[in-house]
């Protein structure tokens, strides 16, 4: 850094113009670089080593082990799930309060991100009260006739995806809110004027045009869905694992610190991958129609 | 204690007694002066904590001026946190209730109880032959069962797989320590043992389909719902249960009741070592161990400790405890819990 601004300076020319940035940028990169990358760098490096030695012998442990496999399927496929769910439910939530004219559209924005003011664990003691065997959700659903003897969604991996989709929802719905409320109504209308039906304009302009906020707000749920802990060890128990339980029961029952550094590593670079492919998919399809 | 009112007869005693290093203060913690110094100690956490608080630390911080706080976590999360401060620990004294204090000596991590005069009135097997820590209090574990849907008490491990339970059984996940005596103990009712895990794993694979929860905090809901009828604990747990308006019983199976040590030991390279000595030195006191027995139906682990009749019925003594190969159960523990994961919460 210092020797970069040593040079340009040397030059004479224009030293403001690479020092200035640099400067303004380095009390944030500063604290980036002692308090996150190396740390997880370090942590990383855990990984790599066996008895003292380089090895790859936690990376082949993992993959070399069908239960790890499934481990991996079942986070994916929680991920996958609870994006699913809360691009569902949100997209309409937000699209109605964004094009909404009464003065408690602002208020109702605020009521969605309720979930996210209660702490994880109080949030996981309620869902037991709707989840046992005898809880709200089964007694409701025995009441209804839809099944006809208690089920139990607590310590199930179903549990997991709808307490997970409940409190991911708000993030959801606050990213869609802030792109929809900056399309023009006026582009569905002139579309509906030339004859588009009102879903169709739905699909072919607003949806479109606000490709980047459901592309935001499915990375952040579906990274924040695959790391979370406290809920499914809350709420899945014993039998819903995924990666982050197991990296916990690794840390800290077994004390096996390289391979739950492995197995961070694995969920790192897993969720790395799909987000740029999902990201550029997205991105992909936007542009050839822009093209066209 | 004026250094001028010693006397010559207790001055030569004092010399004599330094030359027996290290130091053993005769029953002597009250006379010891903390005024100003802090002790820091992991806790259990709720209720247990404020507990434990008020029966030792507070009376401890009375006597001597020290200022005690306990840091909650769990036995686990102690043990790593232990580990990853090793040399430099900002927690003086940590407490245990999984048998991590064994892992803990075996690392390094620990130092000898040096100063604890009551140490050796602690039955062996209580304590560290080599002083490295002590137990202060034993909790029982035995089988609780809802009293108004059993009529009989349980009286063996065995019953867990009497079919008029199916369905209305509860068991703790092999992470938690219950979990892994509790395979111990069904490998005992089945001819096996520490040595030999293998009947464990085949009884509890019989009911593998029942409910599998991971800490006591999900123990009221279970009992509270109505359908979950007999769950292997401890006695502390059905006593909060059952001041909690549950009708729940604690019975004691034939196998035995497997004792969870309640143990104290000093971080290696601790600040206030002295302190933590005392401190643990203060809960082997009868005073403090009846304190606990009463407000939790701990089992007290100082024989010289006399409970009131009316406490003595309820509480198992030292003496009626099972007593698990703690060593040879951590041994395999993480061999155990790769084999549980795969064939009974799958």
């Amino acid at each position: 850094m210092t020797a970069a601004g040593v040079m340009t300076a040397g030059k004479g020319a224009a030293p403001s113009r690479i020092f200035v940035p640099v400067l303004i940028f380095a009390p944030c990169l500063l604290v980036y670089l002692v308090f996150f990358v190396w740390p997880q760098l370090s942590l990383l490096a855990v990984s790599a080593f066996d008895r003292g030695q380089v090895s790859a012998a936690h990376y082949i442990r993992f993959f070399s082990d069908e239960y790890y496999w499934e481990l991996l399927g079942r986070t994916l496929f929680l991920g996958v799930s609870v994006t699913l769910i809360t691009l569902i439910l949100g997209v309409p939530v937000a699209y109605v309060i964004a094009r909404m004219r009464s003065r408690y559209a602002a208020l109702l924005l605020v009521l969605t991100t309720f979930p996210l003011l209660v702490s994880a664990v109080v949030r996981s003691f309620g869902w037991m009260v709707l989840f046992f065997r005898d809880g709200v959700v089964s007694n409701l659903l025995l009441a209804l006739g839809l099944i006809d003897q208690p089920m139990q969604l607590m310590y199930t991996l179903t549990g997991v995806i709808i307490a997970l989709a409940q409190v991911l929802l708000p993030l959801m719905v606050l990213t869609l809110h802030g792109v929809l409320k900056s399309i023009d109504p006026d582009l569905e209308h002139a579309a509906m004027s030339l004859g588009a039906p009102p879903w169709l304009a739905l699909w072919l302009v607003t949806l479109r045009l606000a490709r980047g906020g459901i592309i935001a707000g499915s990375l952040l749920v579906f990274s924040l869905a695959i790391s979370a802990f406290a809920t499914p060890a809350l709420v899945g128990g014993a039998r819903a694992n995924v990666m982050a339980t197991t990296i916990y029961e690794q840390t800290i029952e077994l004390l096996d610190w390289p391979f739950a550094s492995a197995l961070s590593a694995i969920l790192l670079v897993f969720v790395l991958v799909i987000s740029l492919l999902y990201a550029k998919a997205l991105d992909r399809r936007s542009a050839g129609e822009a093209a066209s | 204690m004026g250094l001028d009112r010693v006397s010559r007869r207790q001055f030569v005693s004092g010399l004599a007694a330094l030359g027996s290093l290290p130091l053993l203060p005769t029953g002597a913690a009250a006379a010891q002066d903390f005024a100003g110094r802090s002790l820091i100690s992991s806790g259990f956490g709720g209720s247990t904590m404020d507990i434990i608080q008020k029966a030792v630390f507070d009376p401890f911080d009375k006597a001597t001026g020290a200022r005690s706080t306990q840091v909650p976590m769990q036995s686990a999360a102690a043990l790593a946190r232990l580990k990853s401060e090793a040399g430099n620990p900002q927690i003086d004294m940590y407490q245990f209730s999984g048998g991590q204090e064994d892992v803990a000596k075996k690392e390094g991590l620990i130092q000898p109880l040096t100063a604890v005069s009551q140490l050796d009135d602690i039955p062996v097997g209580l304590r560290d032959p080599d002083g490295s820590w002590v137990a202060w209090a034993v909790i029982a574990e035995g089988i609780l069962y809802r009293k108004d849907k059993i009529k009989e008490p349980p009286r063996s491990y065995r019953d867990f797989l009497k079919p008029e339970y199916k369905g209305h059984i509860a068991f703790p996940a092999i992470t938690n320590g219950y979990g892994v005596d509790f395979l111990v103990m069904l490998a005992r009712a089945f001819g096996g043992g520490e040595d030999n895990i293998e009947p464990g794993f085949e009884a509890m694979k019989k009911i593998k389909g029942e409910t599998i929860f991971k800490a006591a905090s999900d123990l009221p809901s279970l009992f509270g719902q109505g359908d979950i009828w007999i769950i292997p604990y401890d006695s502390g747990n059905a006593f909060k249960l059952q001041t909690s308006g549950l009708p729940v019983g604690f019975a004691t199976p034939e196998e035995g009741s497997p004792a969870v040590n309640i143990t104290a030991v000093v971080a290696k390279g601790a600040k206030n070592a002295d302190v933590a000595n005392a401190a643990i030195d203060y809960m082997l006191r009868p005073e403090a161990q009846i304190e606990i027995a009463r407000q939790m139906r701990w089992t007290a682990s100082n024989p010289k400790t006399k409970l009131p009749a009316d406490l003595a019925a309820e509480v198992p003594d030292v003496s009626q405890l099972a007593k698990l190969n703690r060593a040879l159960i951590n041994e395999q523990r993480a061999q155990w819990i790769e084999r549980w994961n795969r064939e009974i919460a799958r």
